[in-house]
C-alpha cells in the first residue's frame, strides 16, 4: 500500500517536472514561428493570379483607362515599366525584414510599386486571407518534405534544405514566391505522377538569365499533353515571379537553380 | 391441386398472421399503415364497393392484407362481368430514379395481376403497364402523397 | 536552440559540396482560375453581308461565346473587356505582351474574319502572354450561318491546348423537354447546343417520351416512348426524323443505350413483373439475352471499350449497381455504401462509373471508380439523378426536381452539371423545364 503510494508520488512529481521543464520549450517555439510566417507574407503580397474582388477589380480597370490613354498618346513605353521591375523589391532590405517580426506590416506598403498602387484593396484582403492560411501551410509543407523524404517521390530530398545552400528561409522565401506566381493548370488528372523540373540560369538581382524544362523532350510526345500543359504552367510562374527571391549572398551557390514543379499534393487535396 | 391450393391457404394465413403481427407493432398515423396507405382519398370504384386500386409500401411490390381483399373484390366483380377486360397501371412515388420505377410499377401492376390470376380471372383479361413516376396522382412532395402514388390501379378497357 | 541550427548549418556548408546544383521543391500554386483575355475577333471591312446576320458584330459574339464557355469550365477566369488594352486588328497581327500582362491575362485569345462568298472565314491565334509567344492557331471556312459552332470549335482548340484535355464545347445535349402540371406533364425530346442555345424539339408531345441517348456519331437517338400505350425503346434518326421500334418485345422496353460501336442497343425489357436486360443488333436485329434473374436488372451501360456492362438492379434486396462482362457472365455486385444506387454510367476514359445515390431522403450524384471504390459524392440535393457524361470526361450533366407543394406547385425539373471535381455546379440554360440530358460526343472531331 505504501509502496504503491510512493510510486504514485514519485511518478506524479515526475510527470510535473517534466512538464514544468517542457513548457519552456513549447513557449518558446512560437516565439521562433514568426519570422518564418512574416515571409510567406511578403511573398503573397506579390502573387500576381487572384481573382480580383469586384471593387478592386475596377480600381484595376481604371488605372487600365488611364494607362490605356497614355499608352495611346504616348506610345507604348514598355520599356519603363520593364525598368521599373528590378526596382521594384528592394532585395537587400527585405531580407532583413523578413527576420524582423514587427516589421511585416509594413511591408507590402513599401514594396508597393507604382503600378500596383491602385490596387491595395486587392491586397490587404490577400493578407488577411491568408494569414492563417499560411500558419496551416507552413505546418503541411513540413510534413509535406518529411512524407517526400519517406515516399522518395521527389528525387533531391536531401539536397533540399541545409544542403542546398540556400537556409530553410530563403528556400522558404523563394518556394513561397514561386507558390503565389504558379497557377496550377486545374484541368490536370490528379491521378498521375505529374513532376516538371526547371533549370534556371540567374543573375544576381533574381532575374533569369535562361530557364530549360529538364525533361523537354518529353513535351512534344503524343500522350504527353498534360506534361507540356504543366511544364507551360511552370514556365509561366517563373517568368511571372522575376525577380526571383534570391539570398543576398552567395551567388556562386545559386546562380544555377532548379525547380521541380509537383502538383499532385494541391490536385488531389 | 386441391394439395396445391391448400398449402397457399396456408402461406396466406402464416402470411397475413406475419403482417398483422407487423402491423400492431407498425406506427399507424392517420391514413398510414407503415408507409403503405390505407385512406380513401384518390381511390375510384370499378363497381359500388370495388375500389379500383392497392398501395404499396416504398420500394415493394408485395401486396398487403388489405390489397389482398380489395383485390378479391375485384375478383368478383370481373367474375360477373365476363366480357369485361382491364389495363392494369403500375406506379411508383417520385423519390426513385427514373428507369427503377419503371420496373417497380411494372412489378407491382403483375403482382396484382397474379392475384387476379389466382382467382379465376384469365391472364387474358388483363394486361398491365407501367408508367413509373411519371404519373402522380397526387403532386405533392409529401410521405402521403408518396403513398398514394405507390399504386396499381385497375382500369376497364372496354 | 538557434545556436544549435547554426552550427548544424555550419557543419552541412562545410561537408556539402558547393557546385551541387541548389533544388526546390515546389509543390503548392494557386488553384485560381487562369485569367484569360479573349479580344473581340477583328471583323474584316472586306465582309460581305449575309441574310439577316449583323457581320459588324459577329467578331464581338464570337468572343462572347468562347468567354462564356471558358467562364463556365471553373478553369478559366475571362477578364472584362473594359480593361483591354488593344484594338483587335492589332493585337492580332502582334499582341504587345507586357500591356496585357499589366492586367494579369496570362493567355490572349485574338482573331479576325471575313464574310465573302457566302463563306465565313476565320482564323484565332492564342497567346503564351508571359512567354511572349504564340501557342497555337487555326483558320477555318464554313457557311456564315455556323459561326456559333465556329466559336464553340475555336473554344475547344484553346481549351485543348491550355489543359492538356480534349474540350466539350461544340457538342449537343438531348433531353426531355417537360411544361405543364406535375401531375399531367407534357414531354418532348428536344437537343440544343451545349450552351442551351440552338434549341430544336424532335416530337410533339402527343405521347410520353423519356430516356434519350445519343448514339456515337450523334445521328442517332434512343429513347423510350408510350406511342399508343406501348412504352416502348424507339430509334429516331436525328436528320430525316424517321422513327422505328427496336426489336420485337411482347412486354416494355425500356432504359435504353447504345453500345459503344453503336452497333447495338442495351436496354430492360420487363415481362410478368420482372425486368432484364436485353441488347439487339441493329443491323441483324438479333436479340440476345444478357441478364436472367428474378429481380430487376435495369440502366445498364456499356464500359467505353464494349467488354463490360454496368447496370442496376435489387437481386440484393434494394437497388445496388453490378458490373459484368458484356456476354452476361462474372456478376460483380459493386456498390456496398450506404443508401441505395442507381443508374450507373461508365465514363468516356474508362476509368470512373457515375451513379445516383440515395441515403435518408436525399439524393446524390456521385462517380466511383469501376470496381466501385474511391466512392465521391459530388452533389447532394432533394432530388437528382440520371448523371451523362461530357465527351472528356471532366463534367457531369444530369437533371434535379425540386419538392413541390399543394397540387404540384413549385415543382420544377432543371439540367444541372457539376465537375468530377465536385466543384464548378452550375445550371444550364433550357427553355422549359428539362429532364434525362444525354451529352452527345464532339461533334467536329
Amino acid at each position: 500500500m505504501i509502496r504503491s503510494l510512493i510510486y504514485s508520488i514519485t511518478f506524479h512529481s515526475l510527470m510535473i517536472i517534466l512538464t514544468v521543464l517542457s513548457l519552456p520549450f513549447m513557449l518558446r517555439e512560437p516565439v521562433d514561428l514568426p519570422p518564418i510566417v512574416s515571409v510567406e507574407l511578403i511573398q503573397i503580397s506579390d502573387k500576381t493570379n487572384i481573382p480580383f474582388a469586384p471593387k478592386a477589380r475596377k480600381i484595376i480597370e481604371e488605372t487600365k483607362k488611364k494607362e490605356d490613354e497614355r499608352v495611346v498618346s504616348e506610345q507604348a513605353p514598355p520599356a519603363a515599366k520593364a525598368k521599373e521591375k528590378p526596382d521594384r523589391i528592394p532585395l537587400p532590405n527585405e531580407k532583413k525584414e523578413e527576420k524582423e517580426i514587427v516589421k511585416k506590416k509594413q511591408n507590402p506598403e513599401e514594396i508597393k510599386p507604382q503600378i500596383r498602387q491602385s490596387s491595395e484593396f486587392e491586397k490587404k484582403e490577400i493578407i488577411d486571407t491568408n494569414q492563417i492560411a499560411a500558419l496551416i501551410d507552413k505546418a503541411k509543407e513540413i510534413e509535406a518534405v518529411k512524407k517526400m523524404d519517406d515516399n522518395k517521390i521527389t528525387q533531391s530530398t536531401q539536397k533540399n534544405s541545409f544542403a542546398t545552400g540556400l537556409t530553410l528561409s530563403e528556400e522558404d522565401a523563394l518556394r513561397a514566391q514561386i507558390f503565389g506566381c504558379w497557377s496550377i493548370p486545374l484541368g490536370l488528372p490528379y491521378d498521375q505522377d505529374l513532376l516538371v523540373r526547371i533549370k534556371l540560369q540567374l543573375k544576381k538581382d533574381g532575374t533569369i538569365m535562361k530557364s530549360e524544362i529538364l525533361d523537354h523532350e518529353r513535351m512534344n510526345k503524343p500522350g504527353q499533353k498534360f506534361y507540356k500543359v504543366l511544364a507551360e504552367s511552370a514556365l509561366r510562374a517563373v517568368r511571372l515571379c522575376q525577380p526571383l527571391k534570391v539570398p543576398p549572398t552567395g551567388y556562386d551557390k545559386w546562380k544555377e537553380l532548379q525547380l521541380n514543379f509537383n502538383p499532385t499534393e494541391m490536385l488531389k487535396g | 391441386m386441391t394439395l396445391k391450393t391448400n398449402l397457399k391457404n396456408i402461406l396466406a394465413i402464416v402470411f397475413a398472421t406475419l403482417i398483422l403481427s407487423a402491423c400492431s407493432t407498425a406506427k399507424k398515423t392517420g391514413d398510414l399503415d407503415g408507409d403503405v396507405y390505407t385512406g380513401k382519398e384518390t381511390v375510384e370504384y370499378l363497381a359500388a364497393g370495388v375500389p379500383d386500386r392497392v398501395f404499396f409500401a416504398t420500394n415493394k411490390s408485395s401486396l398487403t392484407t388489405a390489397s389482398r381483399a380489395t383485390l378479391r373484390k375485384q375478383a368478383t366483380f370481373l367474375r360477373k362481368n365476363k366480357n369485361l377486360n382491364v389495363t392494369i397501371e403500375g406506379h411508383a412515388d417520385e423519390r426513385g430514379t427514373r428507369e427503377y420505377n419503371l420496373a417497380l410499377g411494372e412489378r407491382r401492376a403483375n403482382a396484382a395481376r397474379d392475384y387476379l390470376m389466382t382467382y379465376g380471372i384469365s391472364g387474358k383479361r388483363i394486361s398491365v403497364i407501367s408508367y413509373g413516376k411519371e404519373k402522380p396522382i397526387n403532386a405533392e412532395s409529401s410521405p402521403i402523397a408518396w403513398s398514394q402514388n405507390r399504386r396499381s390501379v385497375t382500369v376497364k378497357v372496354n | 536552440m538557434k545556436k544549435t541550427i547554426y552550427i548544424f548549418l555550419i557543419n552541412f556548408l562545410f561537408f556539402t559540396n558547393l557546385n551541387a546544383l541548389i533544388e526546390v521543391d515546389i509543390t503548392r500554386g494557386n488553384l485560381d482560375p487562369l485569367p484569360i483575355a479573349v479580344s473581340p475577333l477583328h471583323v474584316d471591312i472586306k465582309s460581305e453581308n449575309f441574310k439577316d446576320l449583323k457581320v459588324k458584330d459577329l467578331g464581338a459574339e464570337i468572343a462572347k461565346i468562347i468567354e462564356k464557355n471558358f467562364r463556365n469550365t471553373g478553369l478559366f477566369n475571362p477578364l472584362k473587356k473594359e480593361a483591354f488594352v488593344q484594338k483587335p486588328d492589332i493585337a492580332h497581327l502582334k499582341p504587345r505582351f507586357e500591356d496585357w500582362r499589366l492586367i494579369k491575362a496570362q493567355a490572349l485569345v485574338t482573331g479576325k474574319l471575313l464574310v465573302k462568298d457566302e463563306k465565313l472565314k476565320v482564323e484565332f491565334r492564342l497567346w503564351d502572354l508571359t512567354a511572349a509567344q504564340e501557342m497555337t492557331a487555326l483558320a477555318f471556312t464554313t457557311t456564315p450561318s455556323n459561326w456559333r459552332r465556329v466559336a464553340h470549335i475555336i473554344s475547344d482548340k484553346i481549351y485543348e491546348r491550355l489543359t492538356g484535355e480534349e474540350g466539350y464545347f461544340d457538342t449537343r445535349i438531348i433531353y426531355v423537354a417537360e411544361s405543364g402540371p406535375k401531375s399531367q406533364r407534357v414531354k418532348k425530346l428536344a437537343i440544343m447546343d451545349q450552351d442551351g442555345f440552338n434549341t430544336k424539339y424532335l416530337t410533339l408531345g402527343n405521347e410520353l417520351v423519356l430516356t434519350p441517348r445519343f448514339n456515337p456519331t450523334n445521328q442517332m437517338v434512343t429513347y423510350m416512348s408510350y406511342f399508343r400505350n406501348m412504352p416502348r425503346v424507339y430509334l429516331l434518326d436525328i436528320e430525316t426524323g424517321t422513327q422505328e421500334v427496336v426489336g420485337n418485345f411482347p412486354g416494355m422496353t425500356f432504359a435504353p443505350r447504345f453500345s459503344p460501336d453503336g452497333k447495338k442497343i442495351i436496354m430492360s425489357f420487363a415481362k410478368d413483373g420482372n425486368s432484364d436486360i436485353f441488347t439487339m443488333d441493329l443491323e441483324t436485329r438479333v436479340v440476345e439475352r444478357i441478364t436472367e434473374h428474378s429481380s430487376i436488372d435495369t440502366s445498364p451501360s456499356f464500359s467505353p471499350d464494349g467488354k463490360f456492362i454496368a447496370f442496376n438492379s435489387d437481386r440484393s434486396g434494394l437497388q445496388q449497381i453490378y458490373v459484368m462482362r458484356s456476354d452476361g457472365s462474372n456478376v460483380k455486385r459493386v456498390t456496398f455504401g450506404k443508401g441505395i444506387y442507381g443508374t450507373p454510367v461508365w465514363s468516356p476514359r474508362g476509368d470512373l462509373i457515375a451513379f445516383t445515390k440515395m441515403h435518408k431522403g436525399r439524393f446524390y450524384i456521385g462517380v466511383m471508380r469501376t470496381d466501385g471504390s474511391g466512392e465521391r459524392l459530388l452533389t447532394e440535393n432533394y432530388y437528382q439523378e440520371a448523371p451523362s457524361w461530357s465527351p472528356n470526361g471532366r463534367v457531369l450533366v444530369f437533371y434535379r426536381e425540386t419538392k413541390a407543394g399543394n397540387k404540384g406547385e413549385g415543382f420544377s425539373a432543371k439540367l444541372w452539371s457539376i465537375d468530377i471535381t465536385g466543384y464548378n455546379e452550375r445550371r444550364l440554360s433550357t427553355k422549359t423545364d428539362a429532364s434525362d440530358p444525354s451529352w452527345s460526343s464532339l461533334l467536329s472531331k
